[in-house]
């Protein structure tokens, strides 16, 4: 079973090489570096899932794709893994870990996720699992969705799961309205809800939470096990 | 590595060089900073704007009243003395043509010699070398100082500005002048008319080729009044243009006027060559 999950998630700017000489995103960094250096020490290997347009699992040592959203120099390197998986890779790096880790995409429609916490759920002891998602995307006049008033709702209520250690809710997330929303972590939200469901929570933190682009991120730490 | 004096920059540094005129009369600023007070307070606002280099002066470089070797060491000797107590990391430079000159300030703490007038004294070249100091080799086409051009004409400007330029060069390595302690400068409208500035800021890659690192001084000159029919105070979006084209094509550095402005087109054109990272971007990335 897996043994603990962390919740990141995965704008381009946690690639730090994208945010140019200062760091935009330097607190959010810091928050998912600790939680995952948390969620590693002590652990055997690492199942980083996240988003992507296929589901499909990927070769953990495939390059990041990081030219794909800028920074300089020659031969982007392609084909890389998805962004999300990229920067959960990443993550682990900044935390420091040099184990064993599996790399595994699902399509954003959700399909697979409850498949996949079934495989999960028979995995040896030792493992933990590093999701990635973000929240809603409109946010504000700014945001890149713009303004949905029904954000900050939907935006309150997941941030309440995470901390609450709520796997029901995060389950059963509606995905229809998440759609609409733009938000990219509806898949993982939903997965962490299947494990939470299946292992039982025995805590949970919500150890980040901001929107300073319009995009809401958070970063938690889930316990697993009754 | 460029050094200039007991400062080194890396070969991607596009560096600022402000000017300082000590002069009652030089064609841009017309005597504002003549006076010592202003002049330090001059020096301390383009250190704050981000200038690497100060370059000071205490003639014009057009005609105009006579300024005896006696008379700009007064101007520039002790003024260098004291932007150095200051500043103590700031690279320092003095735009003269006199060996004399030259001797002092450096015993004053200057790093540069800009030789403007082009080797017109053969012995500024020893002077660098026995301080150790940096020496810009400027192409002149051997006019005498302070004189304008009167019909300039060329085989090939570029070729030409290229051959002075090494050959000064390398006559200062040969006098012991260290050679990464070199600059070279095509001087614009120095003995060149709007056609030759323009060809040669078209050809600058020319100039880079040959390895020594390049200085362009093109600050609100005539090539840019003339090719754009502005006057004095209407040239600063010329003077960035030309100064853009001149970095992309590998100037390194840039004698000016506006050291804001500069630095940030010069900062512009370092991101989009991709040797500095832009500020801060967070469009379409969170």
């Amino acid at each position: 079973m897996i043994d603990a999950a962390v919740l990141c998630p995965h704008p381009p700017l946690l690639l730090r090489e994208l945010g140019g000489a200062q760091d935009p995103a330097a607190e959010l960094r810091h928050d998912a570096v600790l939680a995952v250096r948390a969620l590693v020490e002590g652990a055997s290997s690492v199942v980083v899932v996240g988003g992507d347009d296929v589901g499909r699992a990927w070769d953990a040592s495939t390059p990041v794709d990081v030219r794909r959203f800028g920074t300089t120099g020659a031969a982007p390197s392609r084909p890389g893994l998805p962004l999300s998986l990229g920067v959960g890779v990443r993550l682990l790096a900044e935390a420091g870990w040099r184990g064993p880790v599996e790399t595994v995409a699902l399509p954003w429609d959700g399909e697979g996720v409850d498949v996949l916490a079934e495989d999960l759920a028979g995995r040896p002891a030792g493992t933990v699992l590093l999701v990635l998602g973000d929240g809603s995307t409109r946010r504000g006049d700014n945001a890149p969705g713009y303004l949905d008033e029904r954000a900050f709702p939907f935006d309150d209520a997941v941030a309440k799961a995470l901390a609450d250690g709520d796997a029901e809710a995060l389950h059963t997330l509606d995905a229809a309205l998440a759609a609409e929303l733009m938000v990219l972590g509806a898949t993982s939200f939903r997965l962490l809800g299947a494990l939470g469901l299946r292992a039982g929570v025995s805590s949970a933190t919500l150890d980040h939470r901001s929107d300073p682009f319009g995009v809401s991120w958070f970063v938690a730490t889930w316990r697993l096990g009754r | 590595m460029l050094r200039l004096g007991h400062r080194t920059f890396a070969d991607d540094d596009l560096l600022v060089m402000a000017i300082v005129n000590r002069t009652r009369d030089s064609f841009y600023d017309r005597g504002a900073t003549y006076a010592e007070d202003a002049a330090h307070e001059r020096v301390r606002e383009v250190v704050a704007e981000g200038a690497d280099v100060v370059d000071v002066g205490g003639v014009k470089a057009g005609p105009g009243q006579s300024v005896d070797a006696a008379e700009e060491i007064r101007r520039t000797v002790p003024f260098v003395a004291a932007v150095r107590e200051e500043f103590p990391d700031l690279v320092i430079s003095v735009d003269t043509w006199r060996a004399e000159v030259g001797a002092e300030v450096c015993a004053a703490g200057a790093d540069l010699l800009n030789d403007a007038w082009g080797g017109f004294d053969p012995r500024l070249a020893e002077v660098a070398a026995a301080h150790d100091v940096a020496l810009v080799c400027t192409h002149t086409n051997g006019a005498t100082p302070r004189t304008p051009p009167h019909r300039p004409s060329y085989d090939d400007v570029v070729a030409a500005a290229v051959e002075a330029t090494v050959a000064l060069a390398e006559r200062a390595v040969s006098l012991g002048v260290a050679r990464e302690s070199l600059l070279i400068d095509p001087a614009h409208d120095f003995d060149k008319n709007t056609w030759h500035s323009l060809e040669l800021t078209r050809r600058l890659d020319e100039m880079v080729a040959t390895g020594w690192p390049v200085l362009v001084s093109l600050s609100h000159k005539d090539f840019v009044g003339e090719t754009l029919d502005a006057p004095l105070d209407g040239r600063l979006f010329g003077t960035l243009a030309a100064t853009a084209v001149s970095a992309w094509q590998g100037a390194r550095m840039f004698r000016v006027h506006d050291v804001a402005a500069t630095r940030q087109t010069l900062d512009m054109v370092a991101s989009i060559r991709g040797t500095r990272p832009p500020a801060r971007v967070v469009r379409g990335l969170a």
